[in-house]
């Protein structure tokens, strides 16, 4: 029950004091006592035999501590990969080693040869550069369709093809062929979903120390989830007890998902400290963050929708070969699978869909998740090919849409809605969403006025995405069940203090998103306290019971759920101790703005004094416990299903191909909403990397491996100015199955952006008589002018 | 990296093609050069020196000049190997007569480029090829005129 309205306000971001004024405290921010640096040899080349590495000239160098080569490390485990995908004849999913050192030879450029450690960073430095290594060069891959030829470079001596699996998902293949035939009009795109770099502004950063008296090890790292790489690195790498290791993710400059994964930097700096008994600290350079951080995306994709007369999808089939870099990071198995795969059902009613993936190895950076991982990549795909069908079949592309819409469902009177592709979605108002997107355009004057630019010789167009997303991530036993080597619950604390001043502990993270403010909203709010006697800790595992972390939108719908349920005990609690004050019974109590009531009467406690009576507890119920502080976990479920329509209005100069992005028409549908204004920012971050997709950024590698952008000289990032104001709209329709009714905001812009901008650059194309398909993302003015002159010709 | 360019030279390409023959005048003409020795015909051991911009720092490797057609082509080989990245080259050098007493020296060729240096792309790797064939091109020109003087 809302008691002080707290829940559903913009309340102004209590973490932004330190961040605005110099006080935040990021990893690299810490030197602990006795502190060493370390900075790593690594490949110049995406494939390379490991001929000879001497560190003899190097080890004599002022301040140099230790170097460790991969020989030196041959008896420990590389980094594990969290999620087992079959391939589809059962044979378990190909998982070569991820070494912390290569010893035999380098797969990827950056891949890691040798760490030289020293008593300052620039002795670090000048060793490393004085360690020799001498490399043979082999052929190497780098494309994710080519890697899988007859004849390719192997990335793994044993993994035959270079294929880690490869995956199959829906209707059987002859029921969609079947279908796909009886169609009258398919529509068929061939296309590249491009790879990014993650590009968090916080580079990552880890500093390790052990302490030989109490065998203990503390790790401080930039990761979204602490408890997440203490169990991978104790369990699975080092082998080291899980009570003698604290994980400590301060405050964290941006993730994107780039920071969920287990980084071999992260165990080896752990290994590190305590041969060396001294603390280890490494910050990625910039220029190595290009190199490093889990790239997103990559796909090479062939896809086919049909059509019957009315222009209803009966059929979708999907070929995808994912690029998953030269090793398994983390979490890339289920990324092309079970987060794209399980998302292609989109908004529409099709019956029959089948989507086929290889995961390939190649010699490039590891593919891991970004931002909407996955459902970006299902979203552009499904939201291209019926904008594109719109054009071929000559409708309206909103009204094709409206034609396929699965109806309106609550999921509490309507039932949920089963997929053909595993999910079934909670509840959703899909055509809600882009009538709301089409007010909002002002749908007719747009075409009109694209009519108007058409004669004037002027290219403008109109591009929409509807979009839904799998959050909230994830019912425990569903992803156990599809392979996922972990639980997906989240752990909530809420400690009420003697004094009725309450500390929150969760084990979502919070690097960016605001969870100091948001999740004390709720407790301030249920608890009818005021803001300001509520605190939110995280990211120590010495002070927060347990945690999966923050990543897949879950931090409210999962982390939020778990605080809520020990809300509810303390309220519970709570009554029994004012019931034995007021000589009442519990039952007969009720909670509201603060205060224990006996129902009908004006007899009263407030919240401060039942907190005070827990821990003072003279005049007591005889079987109650004392204090007031309660942890619970919380396992959804199941997924929450966010959605929403974008809209894109360019205008495209026929003379150079420069794609100006006009308007940007947002409305979201993330449930309930407990601070609008970090909603809004999350939407409007999300949208600008959905744009930044779709226009400015892309990975180039050349065929020799070699990442040919790896500066922000030539990686070219979004910037204020090359952006309209958006426009922005929340339609909620509650999720059905948690306490909160939240489904989760961090990806959606993501996930619905990129395909509206590319239709609208398709669709002002078209508008001058240029039939083009596609343009390879991103859509920088020569693509552009490229495919507009390439058809003229 | 593709290369490519020309330039003409105020000398007939046989003085040209003697000059860069030689041992102590290529070791003046090719920039950033601290050290060359030869080890076998036309190849040779070398140390550059290189400071531009973003790219800084010591290149050691071998250089061979190859395909000789004296005076008018010859292939330049060279695998050079750095803390920021390495190069490795095959460039095709010709040298064509011009008028009568002038030369013009053209080349084109192929660097494959690895680690930083790759990184940096074309947009950095291109000015810095230009700038240092320009010095090329400038210190030849002044050996050529010494020796004449």
């Amino acid at each position: 029950m809302s008691t002080n309205g707290l829940i559903g306000r913009s309340v102004k971001r209590v973490e932004d004091k330190r961040f605005t004024t110099g006080h935040g405290n990021y990893t690299d921010d810490i030197i602990l006592p006795q502190q060493t640096y370390a900075v790593f040899v690594r490949s110049q080349y995406a494939h390379a035999r490991i001929v000879r590495v001497d560190t003899s000239v190097a080890r004599a160098m002022p301040g140099v501590i230790a170097i460790f080569t991969g020989a030196d490390l041959a008896n420990v485990n590389g980094v594990p990969c969290g999620w087992q995908v079959n391939f589809k004849n059962g044979d378990t999913m190909k998982e070569p080693k991820h070494p912390l050192l290569v010893a035999d030879k380098a797969r990827h450029v950056g891949d890691a040869i040798a760490i030289v450690i020293a008593e300052s960073k620039d002795q670090a430095t000048d060793a490393a550069e004085a360690v020799e290594v001498e490399l043979e060069e082999l052929p190497c891959v780098v494309d994710a369709y080519k890697a899988v030829q007859p004849g390719a470079a192997l990335v793994h001596d044993d993994v035959p093809n270079n294929k880690s699996f490869d995956w199959a998902l829906g209707n059987p293949l002859e029921e969609v062929k079947e279908a796909m035939d009886k169609a009258t009009h398919v529509t068929t795109l061939e296309f590249v979903n491009q790879r990014l770099v993650p590009n968090a502004i916080e580079p990552r950063s880890y500093n390790s120390s052990y302490d030989p008296v109490s065998e203990k090890y503390t790790l401080y790292t930039s990761s979204q989830n602490p408890h997440l790489i203490r169990l991978l690195m104790c369990a699975f790498v080092l082998g080291i007890p899980e009570h003698k290791v604290r994980v400590v993710s301060p405050d964290v400059g941006g993730g994107f998902g780039s920071k969920i994964f287990h980084y071999t930097e992260e165990a080896l700096l752990t290994w590190c400290s305590k041969q060396l008994n001294r603390p280890v600290k490494w910050t990625s350079e910039r220029s190595e963050s290009f190199l490093l951080d889990a790239h997103g995306r990559d796909h090479v994709t062939k896809a086919e929708m049909g059509f019957d007369e009315e222009g209803k999808i009966v059929a979708l089939r999907v070929k995808t070969y994912a690029n998953l870099g030269a090793y398994l990071s983390t979490f890339s198995s289920c990324i092309p699978t079970y987060l794209h795969g399980t998302l292609l059902q989109g908004l529409y009613t099709t019956p029959k869909i089948n989507v086929d993936v290889t995961a390939v190895f190649t010699n490039t950076t590891p593919v891991d998740a970004y931002r909407g991982a996955g459902r970006p990549e299902a979203t552009y795909l499904l939201e291209r090919l019926i904008d594109l069908a719109a054009l071929e079949m000559d409708v309206d592309p909103a009204d094709l849409r409206f034609r396929n819409f699965i109806p309106p469902f609550d999921g509490v009177q309507q039932p949920g809605y089963q997929t053909q592709v595993a999910l079934q979605y909670d509840s959703g108002n899909y055509e809600g969403v882009l009538k709301k997107g089409l007010e909002m355009v002002n749908y007719p004057e747009v075409r009109r006025a694209q009519q108007e630019a058409a004669h004037n010789g002027k290219l403008v167009g109109i591009g929409f995405s509807t979009y839904i997303e799998a959050c909230g991530i994830a019912p425990s036993a569903v992803v156990g069940s599809l392979g996922c080597r972990a639980g997906l619950f989240e752990v909530g604390q809420v400690r009420v203090q003697p004094t009725g001043k309450v500390s929150v502990y969760t084990g979502s993270h919070s690097h960016g998103q605001g969870h100091e403010t948001t999740f004390a909203q709720i407790v301030a709010d249920k608890l009818g306290i005021n803001l300001t006697d509520v605190e939110v800790v995280h990211g120590d595992s010495d002070s927060v019971a347990f945690g999966m972390g923050t990543y897949g939108s879950r931090s409210l719908a999962v982390g939020g759920s778990a605080i809520m349920k020990s809300i509810e005990k303390i309220i519970e609690k709570g009554k029994k101790i004012a019931a034995h004050k007021l000589e009442a019974s519990a039952d007969d109590i009720e909670f509201a703005s603060g205060k224990f009531t006996v129902k009908g009467t004006d007899r009263s406690i407030g919240f401060g004094e039942i907190a005070l009576t827990a821990y003072v507890p003279h005049v007591y119920p005889k079987d109650l416990e004392p204090g007031l502080d309660f942890s619970s976990f919380y396992d959804p479920a199941n997924f929450t299903y966010p959605f929403g329509c974008h809209i894109a209005v360019v205008e495209v100069d026929k003379e150079t191909g420069k794609v100006s992005l006009k308007r940007f028409v947002a409305v979201d549908d993330v449930g309930n909403v407990i601070n609008p204004m970090i909603v809004e920012g999350q939407i409007h971050g999300g949208v600008v990397q959905g744009i930044g997709q779709a226009l400015f950024e892309g990975a180039e590698y050349d065929e020799n491996g070699q990442l040919t952008n790896g500066s922000y000289m030539d990686y070219c990032m979004p910037r204020a100015d090359d952006l309209p104001m958006f426009e922005t709209a929340s339609q909620v329709t509650p999720c059905p199955h948690n306490p909160l009714g939240v489904k989760g905001a961090g990806e959606a812009g993501t996930i619905g952006s990129a395909p509206a901008i590319v239709n609208a650059v398709i669709d002002a194309l078209w508008s001058g008589g240029h039939k083009v398909k596609d343009i390879r993302m991103p859509l920088t003015s020569e693509r552009v002018w490229r495919a507009m002159n390439e058809l003229i010709s | 990296m593709q290369l490519a360019g020309k330039h003409v030279l105020h000398a007939a390409p046989p003085k040209v093609w003697a000059t860069l023959m030689n041992k102590d005048t290529l070791a003046r003409v090719v920039p950033g050069i601290s050290h060359l020795e030869e080890t076998g015909d036309h190849t040779y051991k070398s140390t550059l020196d290189i400071k531009l911009g973003p790219v800084n720092g010591s290149f050691t490797g071998n250089l061979q000049l190859d395909d000789l057609q004296e005076p008018s082509s010859f292939t330049l080989k060279g695998q050079q190997n750095s803390k920021i990245g390495n190069a490795n080259a095959a460039i095709k050098i010709n040298l064509l007569p011009v008028g009568t007493n002038d030369t013009e020296i053209a080349f084109e060729g192929d660097v494959k480029l690895s680690g930083m240096l790759a990184s940096l792309g074309q947009r950095v790797m291109g000015g810095v090829s230009n700038t240092l064939s320009k010095q090329f091109f400038a210190n030849l020109e002044k050996e050529l005129n010494n020796t004449t003087a």
